[in-house]
């Protein structure tokens, strides 16, 4: 009679009337499918498993269960029993009559397959099997089509289906069709779970990006909330050798996980680059560069980068295409700097050592505060937008805090931990006020002893007068009158080749910058000792030059020219351009400790 | 400042003297880069340099750029503290390669 009888108890033949005892069959044999499917990781596994427990309880000769991919245009079998080894043979959606079925979503049972029209003889044909009889029942959970349940030529007899067949094989196919639909959605579930714990991972390497925050005296800080788990946005600073202090902040395009990548290469490119390349234009245009060599799908950054010297509380800053930085002012007013560059990852720099343009503020004992938009266009409480001036008024009202309370008490505005967060946040300031007590401090100081000179006991000791043409040649006598005269001092051989290097190397300047190369120029220079220090005012008389264009050279980058400035300021302890003298000119003092 | 120049185990080894200032780092220049273009190693004896100011040193750089385009090489050697105080200023006491003396340069080219 065939295999129904043969099988075990979970196979029991059922009667032909559809009794009780056929219906707790069939019970075991769903339940004996759905733990199968349950229980089991490997889905075509389970596949294998379920159609050949309805094709041995349907009792046919073979079957074959045909899936739809994703988007419902092939069926293709992913697992067969029988005679046939068909599996991974592939249909368009609507071919043979496993395909009429489960597009018009009905079960079918062909007594007779050479008397349909929509039967397909091909694998018949390959494999030498005839088909006599197909039953064939749609799978699909909740209108939406998984796929069908096929088999082949009822064992014994005609080899012909009857309706119970049919009746049988659907409440099959339904049952096993929930069955792939949840194992589904726990695979999907599983995988999700995997990307959460990736993408949390990510964060926290994102986390670990960002700086630490300093003492509470640290005069720069900032703050950064994700929208999502990983960040588009990023912070950073951190302290030069020279204790100035390098920030910057930025904002990749879009959001999620390509925006987070390009963060982490953007913010390490920074923190890299940055303790060499110490011009905040040319660090600006070479992490352009380098983002525009590799750049993906459109993607750029804004950011807001620079230096601030606690020393003398003033930051240079480059801004590529940044929401404009605000500097809150010891008066109480607010200036905003508009970025005067594009963003980065735009435009590749047209040659090379190219700048972006620099702006110098001078904090003056004032915050300078730099933010994306995600603060500006974050929601307040009643659905408002911050705003820019929503910021100012906030940072006004806060102005007695702490640097980091007055940032908390940004973020808590537009982050109230209620509500999603429309972008991210992030906020960094720049805090002048001790600095800037500091330098007050010090200068009382230096006042004070000062009037004690002027009193009478210390007054500066002129110890050279020397005046030459401004041509090259000279130079040497120009170095040999100031190693004497430091010596003279008591100054040890290493300061005054110091101070040599760095008197030559402003005559220079002054021959080549101030007179262009003209030998008919003058160069006056005076050498004085106040105390332990030794005072050089030099003096020239050309047109008076724009103090702002005279920077050292970013040393980084290995090239002839352009290093004098940066010797004077390396060897000197103080360089300074005074007010140009009213009779025209440059005055330019140097002072030297010589002990 | 003065200057000599002499062939030695296939390198030329040019040595400059006294001072090299804006008056003569053009003519230091020009000899540098003479050396550098016949595409020997080139080794730059500065023991006997008194002072060496940022143009001289802008051309010991551009020498070394020429250099390195050439597919050869070009190493200071025996620097005087003062020439080397200046390097050290400019940061690019990494930047080139500093040998003691004239057999350490030669065993280092190889």
């Amino acid at each position: 009679m065939g295999k129904r009888q043969a099988a075990d108890s979970k196979m029991s033949p059922m009667s032909a009337d559809g009794s009780e005892s056929q219906i707790y069959d069939h019970l075991e044999l769903l339940a004996a499918m759905g733990q199968d499917f349950s229980s089991s990781l490997d889905i075509e596994a389970s596949l294998k498993r379920a159609i050949e427990l309805i094709t041995e309880y349907v009792d046919a000769e073979g079957g074959a269960l045909f899936l739809l991919d994703d988007k419902g245009e092939t069926l293709r079998c992913h697992a067969c029993e029988g005679p046939t080894e068909i599996t991974g043979l592939t249909l368009n959606a609507g071919q043979g009559i496993v395909g009429r079925c489960v597009q018009n979503g009905s079960g079918e049972i062909v007594r007779d397959v050479s008397k349909d029209a929509g039967f397909h003889g091909g694998v018949d044909e390959e494999t030498g099997v005839v088909t006599r009889s197909i039953l064939c029942a749609p799978m699909s959970v909740k209108g939406e089509r998984i796929g069908a349940i096929e088999l082949i030529n009822k064992r014994g007899g005609d080899g012909l289906f009857e309706d119970s067949d049919l009746h049988l094989l659907q409440v099959l196919s339904a049952s096993a069709a929930l069955a792939i639909h949840n194992a589904r959605q726990a695979e999907a579930l599983v995988e999700q779970e995997k990307i959460a714990r990736e993408l949390e991972l990510a964060a926290e390497i994102q986390r670990s990006l960002l700086p630490d925050p300093g003492d509470d005296d640290f005069p720069v800080a900032g703050v950064n909330h994700a929208a999502r788990t990983v960040s588009g946005d990023f912070f950073d600073f951190f302290v030069l050798d020279d204790d100035r202090i390098c920030f910057n902040l930025g904002d990749v395009s879009g959001k999620g996980m390509n925006a987070a990548l390009m963060m982490a290469k953007t913010a390490s490119l920074y923190r890299c680059l940055g303790k060499t390349l110490r011009q905040p234009g040319r660090l600006m245009a070479r992490i352009n560069d380098e983002i525009c060599e590799t750049a993906t799908r459109g993607m750029f950054v804004t950011m807001a980068g620079g230096i601030y010297d606690p020393k003398t509380g003033i930051v240079r800053m480059a801004n590529a295409g940044h929401e404009p930085p605000l500097f809150h002012n010891t008066d109480g007013e607010f200036i905003d700097f508009p970025a005067e560059a594009p963003p980065l990852g735009i435009l590749p720099s047209m040659e090379e050592n190219s700048e972006f343009p620099e702006i110098e503020i001078k904090l003056d004992g004032g915050t300078l505060y730099i933010f994306t938009d995600g603060v500006t266009e974050g929601y307040l409480e009643d659905g408002r937008e911050l705003g820019v001036s929503g910021f100012k008024d906030l940072i006004r009202e806060n102005q007695s805090l702490h640097i980091n309370g007055r940032l908390n008490a940004v973020i808590s505005m537009v982050n109230r931990g209620d509500v999603a967060l429309r972008d991210d946040l992030t906020l960094l300031a720049i805090d002048d006020a001790t600095g800037h007590a500091a330098r007050v401090a010090g200068g009382k100081v230096t006042k004070g002893s000062k009037d004690k000179k002027d009193a009478g006991s210390e007054e500066a000791e002129v110890l050279l007068h020397l005046s030459v043409p401004s041509q090259p040649d000279r130079l040497k006598l120009v170095r040999n009158a100031v190693s004497e005269t430091a010596r003279f001092c008591g100054a040890g051989e290493d300061v005054i080749r110091d101070v040599v290097i760095a008197v030559d190397e402003a005559c220079q300047n002054i021959i080549r910058h101030a007179y262009g190369g003209s030998p008919n120029g003058e160069i006056a220079m005076e050498i004085c000792r106040k105390g332990e220090d030794l005072v050089i005012l030099l003096r020239d008389f050309a047109e008076t030059i724009d103090v702002a264009a005279v920077k050292p050279r970013d040393l980084d980058d290995v090239r002839p020219g352009g290093l004098g400035t940066h010797f004077i300021r390396e060897v000197m302890d103080e360089v300074m351009f005074m007010p140009p003298p009213s009779d025209g000119g440059n005055l330019l003092k140097m002072v030297k400790r010589i002990t | 400042m003065e200057h000599e120049i002499q062939d030695q185990g296939g390198c030329v080894i040019v040595s400059l003297k006294g001072d090299v200032d804006l008056q003569n780092s053009p003519e230091a220049r020009t000899i540098l880069l003479a050396c550098v273009e016949r595409s020997l190693p080139v080794l730059v004896d500065l023991s006997a340099i008194n002072y060496i100011d940022s143009s001289g040193v802008a051309s010991l750089v551009e020498s070394l750029q020429t250099a390195r385009k050439k597919g050869t090489t070009l190493i200071l050697v025996a620097v005087s503290d003062g020439a080397m105080r200046v390097l050290q200023l400019a940061r690019l006491d990494k930047v080139f390669t500093i040998c003691d003396t004239i057999d350490d340069a030669l065993k280092e080219i190889g």
